[in-house]
């Protein structure tokens, strides 16, 4: 069984379903404990309803690609997308302190993505966003 | 996600299964929002089998909590399996939910005055 995966996904969030599905096959082709499967699938969904939700000014359908890498302990996974330029690296901390009455509503994705992912790394290729995520496999 | 909605006296009941995330988060919204509308001012959410959470679901719980803080209502959580309490513990969500072990602890909670 290939230890990696190519999934193109269309600008769609009923995407999120498939993209769960194969990363449960991803999981289970390269012995990945649950809590590592959560967080892949917390960690792309995170990006990917991002891009789906705010990355197109046009009603047109576009292609979202992602390629997930098993080496030596290290899930590495690269997202792609044609969507206007947004680095996640540079979003805000939320404060998590504000109490109920004034918590806003939104702003977690990034934040749970820096926590359940051990490095991201973003560039700008000409009209297209790549995001690389990796996390370290070989811990339970 | 599959919802599975209960009542006990005055509490509305909704048991998760499955997957709350971006795909699934509208029906729980437009589900807790349409009871509020209709009068109902106490929640209890049911994780017992509840496998996954995204920011999309805490969305979701938020919209709902600081909706029925503003009218006296009350939404409690129950049975959160580990990882999912993880998640709200990232989030910083735990100081935001009352968080019970079981339904019956919930019900309790709600019906005894405090």
């Amino acid at each position: 069984m290939s230890k990696q995966i190519y999934i193109e996904l269309k600008n769609d969030l009923s995407e999120i379903n498939r993209l769960s599905t194969k990363l449960n096959d991803f999981a289970e082709a390269n012995n990945l404990s649950p809590k590592i499967l959560f967080a892949l699938n917390l960690s792309l969904e995170e990006v990917i309803t991002n891009v789906i939700s705010y990355g197109f000014e046009d009603d047109k359908e576009h292609q979202i690609l992602v390629h997930i890498n098993s080496i030596e302990g290290e899930i590495s996974v690269e997202i792609e997308d044609d969507g206007k330029p947004f680095n996640p690296l540079q979003v805000d901390e939320p404060d998590l302190t504000i109490p109920l009455e004034e918590r806003p509503i939104g702003g977690l994705g990034i934040h749970l993505i820096r926590n359940y992912m051990d490095d991201l790394e973003y560039k700008r290729d000409g009209y297209r966003n790549i995001l690389k995520m990796k996390k370290k496999s070989n811990t339970n | 996600m599959e919802i599975a909605e209960n009542r006990n006296e005055n509490i509305v009941i909704l048991s998760l299964v499955g997957r709350l995330d971006s795909n699934t988060s509208d029906d729980l919204e437009i589900r807790i929002l349409s009871r509020i509308d209709e009068g109902e001012r106490k929640f209890i959410i049911d994780c017992s089998y509840l496998d996954y959470i995204s920011s999309s679901g805490l969305r979701v719980l938020l919209l709902g909590a600081k909706k029925l803080n503003n009218i006296g209502g009350h939404i409690l959580l129950s049975s959160l399996q580990a990882q999912i309490k993880e998640v709200f513990e990232c989030a910083g969500f735990t100081s935001l939910f009352k968080m019970f072990n079981s339904k019956q602890e919930a019900i309790n909670y709600l019906n005894n005055p405090h």
